[in-house]
Formats: C-alpha cells, structure tokens, sequence
C-alpha cells in the first residue's frame, strides 16, 4: 500500500485530495444543508468576479505591502536579536523575561493597546503582525545558537579567530536548522496576523474585504477571499520551505558535535 | 622551546565539592623540533596541560612559557589537533583546512595556495570539495591535521589525535604523522593514552600519575629513526612499552587503593 503510493509523484497525491474535496464540498452544497456552504461551482464562479474586481486587486496590493514591511522586518530583526541573545549572556539575562511575557499574552490582549498607539492603519497592523512574529524567530534562533557546541568555539579561538569570524564561520551557520524552523514557523503567523488585524480594523486589505463581506452575509464572496488567503499562506510556507532546504544544501549539517 | 614550570591547575566543582585538582606542581621544558608525548590514566591532566600551552586555559599557579614569552592566549606560533576533530560540518574539506589562514587574515589566493599544499601532504588531493560527513575518521582527522599544518606553527599540539579511529587506521597516521613532522621539523606536543603510539612516535614521554596530575617520569626514546612499522617489533620498543605500563599500573593501583580507602571511611 504504502510502496505503491511511494511511487505516485506528490503533485498528484496532492491534487487527488483536492478533487476529493472538491467533490465532498459540491455534494454537500447541491443537497443545501446550509446557505454557509453554498456549492463550489458557485463559490468558484463567484472568486473569478472577486478576483478581477478593482476592490479584490487593491485589497490584495495592501494586504501584500503590509507583508512585505510587516515580514522582513520581524523576522531580520528576530534573527539579530535571537543572535545577540544565545550568544551574550548579558543580553539574555536582559530580554529573557519580555520575550517569554510577549510569547505567553495572546496577541488579542496587546490590541487595545496597539490601536491606541498607532491608531487605525496600517503602523498598527505590522506592530500587531510584529508582535505576533518577531518573539517566535528570537526564541528560536538563541536556542539555536545556545546548541553550537562550545568546543566548535575554542577550536576557532586556538586559530584567533575574532569574535565576528566565529559569528559567520561557526554560531551563523550552526543554529540554521533552528533559525530556519522559526522563520517557517513565524511566516505562517505572520500571515495569520496580517489577516487578523486587517479584521479588527476593518477597512483595510483582505482581513477588511472579508468583514465586509461576511458582515453582508454575502457567503460566496467570503468564501471567494478565504480561499486567496489560503493560497497566500500555502504560498508563502512553500517559498520559506524551498529556501530552508536551499540553505541547508549550502550548509550541510553533517553530524554536528552537540552541546551547550 | 617550552618551559612549564611549577605548573598547576584547580577546576572549581559546582556546590559543595572540593576543588578538583587537575595539575599539581608540573615542571617540564620541551625542545625546538622534540617529539614530546603526554601519557598517563584519564583524569591526570594530560590534556589539560595541553590546553594550558595552547592558550585556551590559564594556569592556577606557576607558569608557562614559550621561548622565554609567557603563554598569554592563543598564538600564531601553535595550532591544535583535537581529539574530536572539530571540523565545520557545514564547510567542505578546502573550507575546513582554510580556517585558520582565514582567521589569521592572511590573503584570499595565499590562503588557497597554502590549503591545497596542506591537504597534499596528507595525503587528501581529490577530496577538497568533500564535506567531512562524506569522510571516514581517518580521513577526518587529515583533514584536521592539515588545518593545523597550513598556518606552519611552530608548536603543534595534538590531543588524542587518533583515539577515535580504528586501530590499523591508526597505525597508518602515526606513519604518516612521522612523515609529515620530518619535512616540517615543528615541535609536537602529543597527548596519549596509547602506550604503543607514544613509543612509536616520540623522542621523549612524560607519564603521568593522577589524583592530583603530577609527572612520574620522563623517558627517553632511543630507538633510531626514521621508524619503520618493523621498529614496533624491536626489543626495545617492547621494553619501553612494558616499563611506562609498570609506571601507570602503579599509578591506577595506588588509585584504586586510595578510592577503596575512601570508601571504608
């Protein structure tokens, strides 16, 4: 069973499953159990006039740019931090608590706050989109520094390595796999707030489009949106997943000698 | 030439331990282009006196000097072969032996030049591109050796360079090792628990005793070289071997008895 499914390319295991789910979404539809889920034929029809319409393409643009700042932003920031973090004691003692007090709030709790102070737009968005993604890479990343063995450290010491060499040479690439893991994990929240946010302020992007749509019960328009959320989102892992193995081809991690 | 004198080192233990002593009082001066071995039971402070003339830990009391400059850190004058090779994963074998050219700033196409003539000459042409994942432990550790020699130290300290490969593989490095030490005529420091391999390789052995590590003497190696593998069959070879034996069983014993002594309290 398993031998024969191993030979199937993975595309069209993948598209299989989507047809099956096509076809349970449009049996379950024609039998009208529920105006929420309308058929799919009618869904589909419905996201190609979403799609096109002038509404969609300035949403999709906005929800896009956020993302564009609201991304490079917390995950750069998270690595350098992340970094300084597993690699200086002195900066962990100091940021240790706040990265675990902003990891255990729901991002829910900080929202009045962040409105307040950045208002309805989108600086508050990608403080939110921040908050929901910058404290994921930190951690990650000085554990994964931490997990570079000392040993690797000393060696490069006994040749006089400086302290950047070593930063590039060994720390850098040794905690990749980790820092690679929260970047993947970051990316998905981080389209999940961009999203969120958009919600709550209700005007702006696909998160805006989708309230408004939904507030107007308009079923096959909302579904329309969440279906280009969806392939923002599988998007986005992939392209973060591809990079992963690229770098991890560039930095084969053999059998690191581990420690702390 | 590298003087110890009146070298020792404590280790402080976490909680309420005692101190450990690792070194107590060691003296002890190695010669331009000597082949010293350190041999002696685990827990002696072989390697840890090996540590202290590389640079990366300071004595408690005494002091180490090289060429009548005192031991201050890490130097451009020695490079360390470690036990566990300590190669980047993540970094060919061209990268790995490149490193400490690299560290030492010296320029992009020297570097290249010198790694390449390193890797020749053990032995690794045709392998630069390989990851050390892709390489048997043997293989490996040339490729740690060849970083070593690549920024010509003067010193080279080798810490159980070859504990961690099999035994015929080891025979074959230490002949190499002789090999590559007679074109570059550098000083080596080579810590053992190999009774065989000090012999084979060295010109002088310090054998240690432990609890707290103290030399309990030093030989000399006569047999001539170059030493060919058949040196190992040599009477004299066996008689070395058999009397460090008679030094560090008396050394484990005595240990033991004190433990047991211990454990009546």
């Amino acid at each position: 069973m398993t031998s024969t499914l191993s030979r199937v390319p993975s595309w069209a295991l993948v598209l299989a499953s989507l047809a099956f789910g096509a076809i349970v979404w449009e049996t379950v539809g024609q039998l009208g159990f529920s105006l929420i889920f309308p058929p799919l034929s009618d869904v589909m029809s419905t996201v190609y006039e979403v799609w096109t319409s002038e509404r969609f393409r300035d949403a999709l643009t906005n929800t896009l740019t956020t993302l564009a700042i609201g991304w490079p932003l917390s995950v750069g920031l998270g690595l350098i931090v992340g970094t300084l973090m597993g690699r200086f004691k002195v900066v962990e003692w100091a940021l240790d608590i706040y990265v675990n007090v902003f990891l255990s709030i729901p991002l829910i709790a900080t929202i009045p706050i962040i409105l307040l102070l950045f208002g309805l737009g989108r600086p508050s968005i990608i403080v939110i989109v921040f908050m929901a993604t910058f404290f994921q890479v930190v951690i990650n990343t000085s554990s994964g520094v931490r997990a570079v063995a000392a040993q690797y450290d000393e060696m490069a010491r006994s040749f006089g390595a400086n302290e950047f060499q070593r930063m590039v040479r060994i720390t850098i690439p040794g905690a990749l796999p980790l820092m690679l893991t929260g970047i993947r994990i970051a990316t998905g929240r981080c389209v999940r707030a961009v999203i969120f946010a958009e919600q709550i302020i209700s005007v702006i992007g696909l998160g805006g489009l989708l309230q408004s749509y939904g507030g107007a019960l308009r079923v096959e328009e909302t579904w329309a949106i969440i279906i280009a959320i969806a392939i923002i989102g599988l998007t986005s892992m992939e392209i973060v997943r591809y990079l992963e193995g690229v770098m991890l081809r560039v930095f084969p991690q053999g059998h690191q000698i581990s420690g702390a | 030439m590298i003087e110890v004198q009146g070298v020792g080192r404590v280790f402080e233990r976490g909680g309420h331990q005692e101190p450990f002593v690792a070194l107590d009082d060691v003296t002890l001066t190695i010669q331009d282009q000597e082949f010293m071995s350190l041999i002696g039971p685990s827990g002696c402070g072989k390697t840890t006196l090996l540590r202290m003339i590389g640079g990366l830990i300071k004595p408690s009391s005494g002091r180490i000097s090289i060429d009548g400059n005192p031991v201050k850190g890490p130097g451009p004058d020695r490079a360390i072969v470690f036990q566990n090779f300590l190669l980047l994963p993540w970094a060919n074998v061209l990268s790995n032996v490149s490193f400490g050219l690299e560290a030492r700033g010296r320029r992009r196409k020297e570097v290249r030049e010198l790694a390449l003539d390193a890797i020749a000459r053990v032995g690794l042409t045709g392998f630069e591109k390989n990851y050390p994942h892709e390489l048997s432990g043997g293989m490996q550790q040339r490729v740690g050796l060849a970083r070593a020699l690549a920024v010509s130290p003067k010193i080279l300290l080798m810490d159980e360079p070859f504990a961690s490969v099999d035994a015929q593989t080891r025979q074959i490095l230490q002949e190499d090792l002789l090999r590559v030490w007679r074109g570059t005529k550098t000083t080596i420091v080579f810590v053992t628990h190999s009774m065989e391999e000090a012999v084979y390789l060295s010109d002088r052995i310090a054998v240690f005793s432990r609890s707290p590590g103290q030399i309990a003497e030093v030989i000399d190696v006569q047999i001539p070289r170059p030493r060919e593998d058949s040196a190992r069959k040599t009477s004299e070879f066996t008689d070395l071997t058999g009397h460090i034996w008679e030094q560090l069983r008396w050394a484990v014993e005595e240990d033991q008895h004190i433990e047991r002594a211990a454990a009546n309290e």
